[in-house]
Formats: C-alpha cells, sequence, structure tokens
C-alpha cells in the first residue's frame, strides 16, 4: 500500500475519539454534546475502515455503514429531544436536567 | 394393658386439641362436653388397663412400652416410653376419675363465664400433663410431665386474668416451681453424667450396685427432693399454695389438692431406689414433712377464707405423705394420697357449692347456719371434714393412722419424733376442720350473708360429683384393714416394697389414740365456737400465724429485694447502653451508609459519562495487558 | 512521486481532521461547531478514500456530512440564540479528572501502537480493485451481514417513529402557539 501504513489511521483514531470524550465530559450544551459524540463515532468508523483494509476484508467497512445508519438515527432522536426541550423553554444545559437523581 | 395406657394418655390431649382448634366454633358447653367426655374416655382406658393388670399374677403387671426414640445424642438414648405398673395405675385412675368428677363439676360451676372454653381446654390440657408425669417411663418423661402440669397450673391459677391478684398468684406458683424444676434438672445432668441415661431401670441399678459415689446418689436424691418439695408445697417452697386458691374453685380441687400437688410423693415413691441409697435425704423428706405438717396446721387456725384453709389443710396431709415416704412407709403414703383426694377434692368442690350459692363470698365471717339452707352440701362437706379429720370409718382414718404406724414401726429418735409430731398435727387437724365446719354450717347467718335463696343449691352436673367423691370417701378406706384386709398394700408392694412395715397392734393402737385427739379437737372447736371466740386468741402468736410465720416477707427480702435489684442493675449498665445502644449505633451507621452512597447518585450526566469513561479506559488497559 | 503525493493528501487530510475534531469540542458558538464537524466528515471522507473504501467514503458525505448535519444545522437555526450557553460545566475536580481520562485514553492506544501489536499491524493485505466498490458491499450485506442490514432497518423505522413523537404538539402548548400567534 502506499502511503501511511495501518497504525497511522488507528492513532488518528485515537486522536479523534479522545477529543470526542473530552468534548462530552465537558461541554455544556447539549447540541455540543452531540456533536462531539459524532466525532466519536466517526472516530470507530475510522479504525474498523483501517482494520479492514489491513486485513483484506470488506466487513469492517459494512459495519461502518452500519454505525453510520445508527448514528444517523441516534442524531434524529438526541435532536428531537432537544427541540422538546427547547419548546417547552427548557434551559438547554446538561447540569441542569438532574431527574437521575438518587 | 399398654392399649388401655395409651387411651388414657391420648384422650384428654385429644379433647385439648379439639377445643383448641375448634375456638369458637363450638359453644361453651359442647366444650365442657368435650372436656369432660375425654377425662373420662381417659378413665375408661386406665380402667381397662387395670383390669388387665389385675388379672394377671403379681409379677407380670409391669409393663414398659416404648413408641419412639425420642431423643438421641451419642450414647445418651430416650424413647417416647410409657411405664404401666401397679403404682403408675394407681395414680392414673385417681387423677383420670376424681379429675373426671371435677370436670364434670365444672360444667355447672364455670357456666356463665366468658371464658369457659379455654378453662375446659386447659383442663384437659392439665390431666393429659399429669398423665404423662406418672405414665413417663424415663425421668425425662417425667420432667416433661412435671413442666406441662406446672405450665397449666400457671395458666388455670392466672385464668380471671383480669384480676391483678389472680396474676400475681400464678407467676409466684410458676417461680417457685420453677426453682423446682431446675434443681431436678440439675440433679438429672448429673444422672447423665454419671449413668448415661435416664431410664429408670439403668439409674435404680447404678444407684444400688454401688456405680455411683455417695455424694452423687445424694446430689441426686436432693435435687429429686426438690422438684417434689415445689411442686408439693413443703416448706420451704409451700409460699405459693394459698395464693393458688385465685383460681377457680374447682382448678384448686383438682391441680391443688387431689392431683398436681401430690406428684412429689408419687415422686418420691417412684424413685424411692436412690432415696434408699441415700438415707439422709429420705429423712430429711420426712422431716420437712413433720415440720410442714404442723405449719401448716397451725395457719389453718387463724384463715378466714373457706378455700384458704382448706389449702393449708392439704398442705399438711402432703406433709403426711412426706412423712410417710420418708421412712419408707410407701405403700401408706400412696394410700392416704388416694384417700385425700377422693376427701379433699370432696372439701373443696362442697365449699365451691356454697361459694356458688353466696354469690362469690369466702369469708367465714360473712358465713353461718348454711346448714338449713343447703343440706346436701352440709351432709357431703361433714363427711369429707370427718373423712380428714380421721374418724372411723371414714377414709382418712385408715390412711392416716397407717402412716403413723409405720412412724411407730420404724422406731428410734426420728420415729418417735414423727411419732408424736403426726399425732399433734391429728389434734390439729380436728381443730382448724371443725372450726370451719362450724363456722360455715352452724350459728346463725351472718349479717352480712347476702345468699341468694332463689337458686337451689346447684346444678346436677355440681351435685352428682359431690355426693360420688362423698361416697368414695366413706368407702376407699376400706381398701386396708389392718390385719384384715390390705389389697391395696400388696397390689403396690411389687413395685414399692416398704422398709416398714407395723404390726397389727400398732396400727390400732395408733388409731385409738390418733382418733382420740382428732375428737378431741373437734369438741375444743366446737365448745369455741360456742363460745363465740376464737381458738388463737390475740397476740404476737396469732399475729405470726396471721403472717404465715413471715415466710412470704423473708422471701421477700432475701430473693424478691435483690433480684429486682441486680435486674435494675443491669439494665442501666448492661441493657440500655449496650443493647440497645448497640442496635441503634448498627441502624444509624447503615442510614449514614446509605447516604453516602445515594450521593453518589447525584443525578450529574456528566458525572456518570465520566465513569464510562474511566471504566472503559480500565478495561482496555486490563485487555491490553492480559492478552 | 505517487507515494510522495499520497503521504502529501494523507497528511493535510489528518490534519484537518484533528484540527476540525478540536474546533467542534473547543468552539463556543454551536453553528461553527457544526460547520466544523462537516469538515471534519470531509477529511475522514478522503482518508477512507485513502484506504480504499469508496463506498463508505461516498457514503460518508452523502449521508452524513448531506443528511445528519443538514439536520443539525436546522435545529441550530431554530434554537437561534437559545443555543448558547456556557463553555464547560461540572465541578473544577470533574474538570480535571475528564481531561485526565481523555489523555490517559490516548496514550493507551498510542503505547499499544508503538509496541505495534506484535507486528501484526504491519502486513497489509493485497486488495483488488474490487474491494471498496459497491458491488461488493451489496453482497456482503444481502449474505453474511443480512440480520445486521434488517435491523438496522427497523432502528431507522424506529429512530423515524421517535422523531415524529418527539416533535408532536401538547395540548397545552398548542393553545401557547397559538397564543404567541396572536400576539405575534
Amino acid at each position: 500500500m502506499n502511503g501511511p501504513g495501518i497504525p497511522w489511521y488507528l492513532a488518528i483514531s485515537a486522536i479523534l475519539f479522545s477529543t470526542g470524550i473530552a468534548g462530552v465530559l465537558l461541554r455544556r450544551s447539549p447540541l455540543i454534546v452531540l456533536l462531539s459524540l459524532e466525532i466519536m463515532l466517526n472516530a470507530s468508523n475510522l479504525a474498523f475502515v483501517g482494520f479492514s483494509r489491513l486485513f483484506g476484508q470488506m466487513d469492517g467497512q459494512v459495519f461502518a455503514l452500519a454505525v453510520m445508519a445508527v448514528a444517523a438515527a441516534e442524531v434524529c432522536v438526541g435532536l428531537g429531544l432537544i427541540v422538546a426541550m427547547a419548546r417547552r423553554n427548557l434551559d438547554l444545559d446538561v447540569d441542569r436536567m438532574t431527574e437521575l437523581r438518587g | 394393658m399398654v392399649n388401655g395406657a395409651w387411651v388414657c394418655l391420648l384422650a384428654p390431649l385429644a379433647g385439648f386439641l379439639a377445643i383448641l382448634l375448634a375456638g369458637t366454633r363450638i359453644t361453651r358447653r359442647q366444650a365442657g362436653i368435650v372436656s369432660t367426655a375425654s377425662v373420662f374416655v381417659g378413665f375408661a382406658g386406665a380402667l381397662v388397663a387395670f383390669i388387665d393388670a389385675w388379672t394377671r399374677s403379681p409379677d407380670d403387671r409391669t409393663e414398659l412400652t416404648t413408641a419412639w426414640t425420642w431423643l438421641q445424642a451419642g450414647q445418651f438414648k430416650v424413647g417416647l416410653e410409657l411405664l404401666i405398673d401397679p403404682l403408675s395405675l394407681v395414680m392414673m385412675l385417681v387423677v383420670t376419675g376424681v379429675g373426671g368428677l371435677i370436670v364434670l363439676y365444672s360444667n355447672g360451676y364455670m357456666a356463665g363465664d366468658d371464658e369457659e372454653r379455654r378453662y375446659f381446654a386447659y383442663m384437659a390440657f392439665f390431666v393429659f400433663a399429669m398423665l404423662l408425669l406418672v405414665q413417663g417411663g424415663n425421668l425425662l418423661l417425667l420432667l416433661v410431665g412435671w413442666g406441662l402440669v406446672g405450665l397449666a397450673s400457671y395458666l388455670l391459677i392466672g385464668f380471671h386474668h383480669e384480676r391483678p391478684s389472680a396474676v400475681a398468684a400464678a407467676k409466684k406458683a410458676f417461680v417457685m416451681n420453677a426453682i423446682g424444676d431446675a434443681v431436678m434438672a440439675l440433679a438429672f445432668f448429673l444422672t447423665i453424667s454419671q449413668v448415661g441415661s435416664l431410664d429408670y431401670g439403668t439409674v435404680f441399678a447404678a444407684v444400688d450396685d454401688g456405680g455411683l459415689s455417695d455424694t452423687a446418689v445424694t446430689l441426686l436424691a436432693l435435687g429429686l427432693l426438690g422438684g417434689a418439695v415445689a411442686k408439693s408445697a413443703q416448706i420451704p417452697l409451700h409460699t405459693w399454695l394459698p395464693d393458688a386458691m385465685e383460681g377457680p374453685t374447682p382448678v384448686s380441687a383438682l391441680i391443688h389438692a387431689a392431683t398436681m400437688v401430690t406428684a412429689g410423693v408419687y415422686l418420691i415413691c417412684r424413685t424411692h431406689p436412690v432415696f434408699e441409697a441415700a438415707p439422709d435425704v429420705q429423712h430429711l423428706a420426712a422431716l420437712l414433712g413433720l415440720a410442714t405438717l404442723l405449719v401448716a396446721g397451725v395457719i389453718a387456725l387463724v384463715q378466714w377464707d373457706i378455700k384458704r384453709v382448706i389449702a393449708y389443710s392439704t398442705m399438711s396431709q402432703i406433709g403426711y405423705m412426706f412423712l410417710g415416704a420418708g421412712i419408707g412407709a410407701y405403700g401408706f403414703a400412696m394410700f392416704h394420697l388416694v384417700t385425700h383426694a377422693f376427701f379433699k377434692a370432696l372439701l373443696f368442690l362442697a365449699a365451691g357449692l356454697v361459694i356458688h350459692r353466696l354469690d362469690g363470698e369466702q369469708d367465714i365471717r360473712k358465713m353461718g347456719g348454711l346448714r338449713k339452707s343447703m343440706p346436701y352440701t352440709h351432709a357431703t362437706f361433714l363427711i369429707g371434714s370427718l373423712a380428714l379429720v380421721g374418724i372411723p370409718i371414714f377414709a382418712g382414718f385408715w390412711s392416716k393412722d397407717a402412716i403413723l404406724a409405720s412412724a411407730l414401726a420404724y422406731g428410734g429418735a426420728l420415729g418417735w419424733v414423727l411419732y408424736v409430731g403426726g399425732l399433734l398435727g391429728a389434734l390439729l387437724t380436728g381443730l382448724y376442720s371443725f372450726r370451719l365446719y362450724y363456722r360455715v354450717f352452724h350459728g346463725e347467718p351472718a349479717a352480712e350473708a347476702h345468699g341468694a335463696e332463689h337458686h337451689g343449691e346447684g346444678d346436677r352436673s355440681m351435685l352428682v360429683p359431690v355426693g360420688v367423691l362423698a361416697v368414695g370417701s366413706t368407702v376407699v378406706g376400706f381398701l386396708a384393714i389392718p390385719g384384715v384386709w390390705e389389697p391395696f398394700e400388696t397390689w403396690l408392694e411389687p413395685v414399692v416394697e416398704p422398709l416398714v412395715t407395723p404390726s397389727t397392734t400398732q396400727e390400732w393402737a395408733t388409731s385409738a389414740v390418733a382418733v382420740a385427739l382428732g375428737a378431741l379437737g373437734i369438741l375444743l372447736a366446737r365448745r369455741a365456737f360456742l363460745a363465740g371466740r376464737e381458738l388463737v386468741p390475740d397476740g404476737a402468736v396469732r399475729t405470726t400465724l396471721e403472717h404465715k410465720l413471715w415466710f412470704d416477707e423473708l422471701y421477700h427480702a432475701l430473693f424478691e429485694r435483690p433480684g429486682q435489684a441486680v435486674a435494675a442493675l443491669l439494665r442501666d449498665r448492661v441493657e440500655t447502653p449496650v443493647v440497645q445502644g448497640g442496635l441503634d449505633e448498627v441502624a444509624g451507621e447503615t442510614l449514614r451508609g446509605a447516604t453516602l452512597t445515594s450521593s453518589l447518585q447525584s443525578g450529574l450526566l456528566r458525572t456518570y459519562a465520566l465513569a464510562f469513561t474511566v471504566a472503559v479506559g480500565v478495561l482496555t488497559l486490563v485487555f491490553l495487558v492480559v492478552r | 512521486m505517487g507515494n510522495f503525493l499520497v503521504w502529501v493528501i494523507w497528511l493535510l487530510a489528518a490534519a484537518a481532521c484533528v484540527g476540525t475534531g478540536l474546533r467542534v469540542v473547543t468552539a463556543s458558538n454551536p453553528f461553527s461547531s457544526a460547520l466544523s464537524l462537516i469538515g471534519n466528515l470531509a477529511s475522514l471522507a478522503v482518508l477512507y478514500l485513502l484506504a480504499s473504501g469508496e463506498f463508505v467514503a461516498a457514503a460518508q458525505i452523502l449521508v452524513y456530512a448531506g443528511a445528519v448535519m443538514v439536520m443539525f444545522l436546522f435545529v441550530i437555526a431554530y434554537l437561534g440564540g437559545r443555543a448558547d450557553a456556557p463553555w464547560a460545566g461540572g465541578t473544577r475536580l470533574i474538570q480535571t479528572a475528564s481531561v485526565i481520562a481523555a489523555t490517559a485514553l490516548l496514550s493507551v492506544v498510542f503505547v499499544a501502537l508503538m509496541l505495534n501489536a506484535d507486528g501484526r499491524l504491519s502486513d497489509e493485505a493485497e486488495v483488488t480493485r474490487a474491494f471498496g466498490s459497491p458491488a461488493e458491499m451489496g453482497r456482503l450485506f444481502l449474505t453474511d451481514h443480512l440480520l445486521a442490514f434488517e435491523i438496522t432497518s427497523i432502528v431507522l423505522l424506529v429512530a423515524a417513529v421517535g422523531g415524529v413523537v418527539l416533535g408532536m404538539r401538547s395540548e397545552d402548548e398548542a393553545l401557547i402557539d397559538a397564543g404567541n400567534g396572536e400576539r405575534a
């Protein structure tokens, strides 16, 4: 293969994943949290594609496609939630959503 | 014989369980009928067993039957076994026969009480427990029966539980009996460790052939004596019996006159090999009997409650039985037990008729002149009293004098002390019983006597048993006519061979003296009554007697006050800080832990997400390392 | 020459990827975040292409960047000013912990990569031209991974229904909107 080897792909994937995690844990707006979540999903997609190339089997790419579909579904529901919250004039603040308090 | 015995034992139990399970679904009358019937069925069983035994040869009259092995611990085995022999048959007949009559009487006496069913259930239970005691084939079953009759006594004394005096009396009875039970149990533990068994045969053999040390035998005998003294209300464990009169009159008749209190005498007779191996203890029994005989007799002279007089009389007569057993005259002691069951139960039931008629009045100062209004009761009461004093031909004459004659035959210092004391007791008996008789039935009716004339002497269910007992008190004595016909003695001989047998001369001589003294007592009582004065004049003596020789006060100071002090101390020093505090601490800590844990669930999604991340990180690390 | 070109493009795309990724997470304006994410997706598509995943790259652009991100932008536009919120949340402790956690995760993977996983990551397989093609993808979906295919379709259906349900108005909301409408 021309170009960088698989470890490089995996490195990028790891960086993206950590960035996504940091975003999920640190940000306050649910919208940004969702975006960070997308970053994480894409990172895993990259890893899938990389490994698929390494082993020469397309199953990784198949799975990456499935992940994309599920991510789309999840975004749909998540955004629906955010819109519903906004419509009820709730603060779009993750720290305010404490109904899970034990 | 065995089948009869099983029927005898289990019928009252079945009656008890039937009433218990039926609860309020049966009427009170039906409960009474069930109870009475079950006891009489028991009597039938005992009778069948008795007849069967009678037809056998004298050597063949003992049977030990085991239902199953009840307890087993290593080498130690205890079976659920019954011992049917002449001695237990005598007791079975007395318990179920007299018991049946008394339960029949209760049908009339307790009619109208709110809790009749409970009463009849307890009565049936008591009969069962007493039968277990006398039929038990080993010391452990005896102890079980012993404890159960104590329980029945507690339940029945405190039957009128809304009365604090009744509750207190029940507790007192139970606690004093518990002392006896504990002492007996300790003796049994010793037996198990020394002999390895509680079977009568094994224990008696070990005691006889010198396998046990003298100390062990003495301790065992003392333990048995302790239990007997508590159960039979002998000095020093006697203070519960007068208080036990708080129970209904039929209860007093059955438990505290005819049967339970005589269990001590039965015990000594049953375990006589042990006592014979520890003669000092046996003599102690006789002396305790003498002491009780005299003390109870004098206290009875100052009592105003009709039932208390009869209770002290019971104590005194059991003293006679202990005296007899203490010198080895087992047959006569048992004979006196039988006759006493008849006339004492008779006295109690007749007293019950009086009390019932006078709507609960028990103070003899408020009675009088009932001779005319209650002729039947008067006649039966008189018969009972005459039997008690030992006037020929009535039952007490034959039995009491036989014991005294045995004391005479025993000889030695002990024999003479017992003999003279016993004769003195005969005088006392005459005094107190006829003081009672004259007060109740003669003279003018007291001003406060508010007996209703509207009902007759009593229900038939009450009168019939009284009559039967009166007849019994008259004829039962004839089972031992010295020198002529002594079937009772011969019946018991194979099982309990007496240590002394008085000669016919001794017996008739003693009888003459005793009857004379008894008659003297009657005359003195009559004179005092007609003169309108009491036999014991007011003064220090009378006060002491009225306080029952200060026994209650002594026990209160010696045991109750220190006991309560210790209990209070423990409560303040141990219970409250340690136990209560400990529990509080545990609860507090749990609560604190829970609060701490719940703070983990902050509701902040952020924290949860952080936790996920950390977990993922750790897992990744683990996978990488372990790979 | 070809290899060099590949390397250059790869490095550029990787840099863009990482940069836009950081921008997504750090931008205070959600609109900037969304736009950065689009950039991220695009650079990822380039990386996919370089790894012979043509179909996946195309799907990434069409589905992700084309549909999902458009949804995001619609919502951000709808929310308008309400989407702005203070940047970071949680206590100082949690913030520090989060950064540490993310870094730790990163380091773990890097260490693993450096150790080269026993050399297993070095041998790339030879691939044919058919690798990454739609035909091959379709074949796999309809044979080996049919179940995943079907379930994914159900998931999408559920999501669609969920989206509709979440968007339904309740009665008081209708009243509020009606009231707003009158005033407006």
